[in-house]
């Protein structure tokens, strides 16, 4: 494997990791609410 | 605090001119389908399948795909954000320059001028205006964005995003060329670094153009439709993330078997099955949604396009994913299997859900009910079969393409030659005709009952009445 092979494979796992951390903060308990939230109000913006 | 005046003339022109160029789209796919059963119906030099083709898919893509996300981003982006449209001005300029650039794409292609990119051949003086369209069109939504009222944002604002920047992004690095002549550039990639780059762009225009866009529709008037919010906004987010993180590196499965590296295309084969995790993330959210509500199903022809819609993108990213595995792609790929994908993923599930979303706005833009319930549903019942059939055909035809290829003597020689397999191939692209005509019919049910809704359709109940001064 090359430099460039490695680098691609590098940028992939860095955005791997803020998916992950992603799914955490939307996933939390306490979040619940916060993140369910827009789905009621959108209901009501006409 | 006074309700927002939104804009809706604007889209309504979006919705009017995506419905021109979609039955051009459709006009010329039947044409072209029957110039392949009678070659004696090509005109050289114009009028000849070569130029007719990218001229089908340009103005099924950029016509009617992307004049309807035009439409549907003008209309949600406001409510969303619950402010009005940032600069009606820039939004009345992208009206223009839109049809403009259609219209020019079509003439220049059949004049025979093409970078011979798949879904990019227009030449880079298009290529301009294209660029120009759509940072005009970004600016206003994403100042829409910005100002709004609303702090935590739907997840159709989120599919919207993606497909703004990813367009952009995708178009700009694809269109990189050098221009030798005002109709002539060369790309300045070149060899399979040219052909990673135009798949990139490729795969990416399906996820940016073809399902971020009618996942942020549908995301929106399922809801609205049913009257019950969607089952889960955190799983829509995730869903949401995880398909941008996994879209960008499956380009290079169109180029399995190719002089690209064995590790790029490995790279594409894993992230295509992976991708079947948040596109299903997202059909499941949809059924999970009509809880309780699958009745609907019967009496409320919205849903029924709706979720026929989101069917066809649960089958569509299972099949995918399947002919990115290298063994398979070996058996379908330059088969008529391809266009059956494809045409499932357009005709069936961006086509569903844009009409479901042109059927909703029409009494909140033009303060008229649908004219007629039951030539919506001769719509629906004429697009459904017009595409399975369509696609059913092109899948057997493909097989039976592959098989022939694939069948060898004992000796090791081919069995059936390259014209053989074409003679056999005659009664699946009738098939094919047929279905394009009977979607065409459908197609324009839909067109006779929008016009009839503007010219005659009754007066909505006053909770519909959104039209700007009246609501
Ligand atoms: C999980 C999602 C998907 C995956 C992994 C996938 C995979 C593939 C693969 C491997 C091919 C190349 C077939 C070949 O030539 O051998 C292909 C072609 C294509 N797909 Fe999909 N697909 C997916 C979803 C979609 C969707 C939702 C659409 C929407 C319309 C779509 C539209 C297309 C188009 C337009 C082509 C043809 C490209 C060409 O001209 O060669 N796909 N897809």
């Amino acid at each position: 494997m090359d430099m460039a092979s490695i680098l691609y494979l590098g940028v992939t796992f860095g955005l791997f990791i803020i998916f992950v951390l992603i799914v955490r903060n939307t996933y939390r308990r306490r979040n619940k609410e916060e993140k369910e939230a827009p789905k009621y109000r959108m209901m009501n913006d006409d | 605090m006074g309700k927002p005046q939104y804009h809706t003339d604007i889209v309504k022109s979006f919705v009017n001119w995506s419905l021109v160029w979609g039955v051009v789209a459709v006009l010329v796919g039947v044409i072209v389908s029957f110039q392949m059963v009678n070659p004696d119906l090509n005109y050289p030099p114009y009028f000849t399948f070569g130029r007719l083709r990218p001229i089908h898919t340009n103005a099924g893509i950029y016509g009617w795909g992307v004049g309807t996300i035009f439409a549907m981003f003008l209309y949600m982006a406001q409510r969303l954000c619950k402010t009005p449209l940032w600069s009606l001005g820039l939004a009345k300029f992208q009206l223009w320059l839109f049809n403009i650039t259609i219209a020019a794409s079509a003439v220049t292609l059949l004049l025979g001028y093409s970078s011979t990119l798949e879904y990019h051949e227009m030449e880079w003086p298009i290529d301009i205006m294209i660029v120009v369209l759509w940072v005009t069109f970004s600016i206003n939504i994403i100042m829409t964005i910005i100002k709004r009222k609303e702090e935590q944002m739907y997840i159709s604002l989120w599919y919207m995003m993606a497909a703004i920047i990813g367009i952009a992004i995708l178009f700009t690095v694809n269109a990189l060329a050098v221009p030798v002549s005002a109709f002539k550039s060369y790309s300045i990639f070149a060899g399979t670094n040219s052909a990673n780059v135009q798949w990139w762009f490729g795969h990416n225009a399906v996820a940016m153009a073809l399902t971020a866009p009618p996942l942020a529709m549908f995301y929106y008037f399922l809801p609205k439709t049913t009257g019950v919010p969607i089952y889960s906004h955190r799983l829509s987010i995730i869903s949401f993330w995880s398909l941008i993180f996994m879209y960008l590196w499956t380009g290079a499965h169109h180029l399995l078997w190719t002089p690209v590296p064995d590790w790029i295309q490995t790279l594409a084969m894993a992230f295509s099955i992976m991708l079947i995790a948040p596109s299903w993330g997202s059909v499941i959210n949809g059924y999970l949604s009509m809880k309780g509500q699958w009745h609907q199903m019967r009496d409320n022809y919205l849903v029924k396009f709706l979720i026929l819609g989101i069917t066809f993108y649960g089958l569509q990213t299972l099949q995918g994913p399947m002919q990115a595995i290298r063994s398979f792609s070996a058996f379908i790929h330059y088969t008529d299997w391809v266009p059956g994908h494809i045409h499932m993923g357009t005709m069936g599930w961006v086509s569903l859900v844009s009409v479901a979303g042109i059927y909703f706005l029409l009494p909140r833009i033009y303060g008229r009910e649908v004219y007629s319930i039951p030539l919506a549903n001769l719509h629906f019942w004429l697009v459904v079969i017009g595409q399975l059939i369509w696609s059913t055909s092109m899948w057997i035809a493909g097989v039976l393409q592959a098989g022939m290829w694939n069948a060898m003597n004992a000796d090791g020689s081919l069995t059936y030659t390259f014209t053989e397999t074409m003679v056999e191939m005659y009664p699946y692209w009738w098939i094919r005709a047929i279905g394009g005509i009977i979607y065409l019919i459908g197609i324009l049910v839909f067109i006779y009952n929008v016009y009839m809704t503007v010219q005659k359709g009754k007066e909505p109940a006053p909770k519909l009445l959104e039209v700007e001064g009246r609501a």
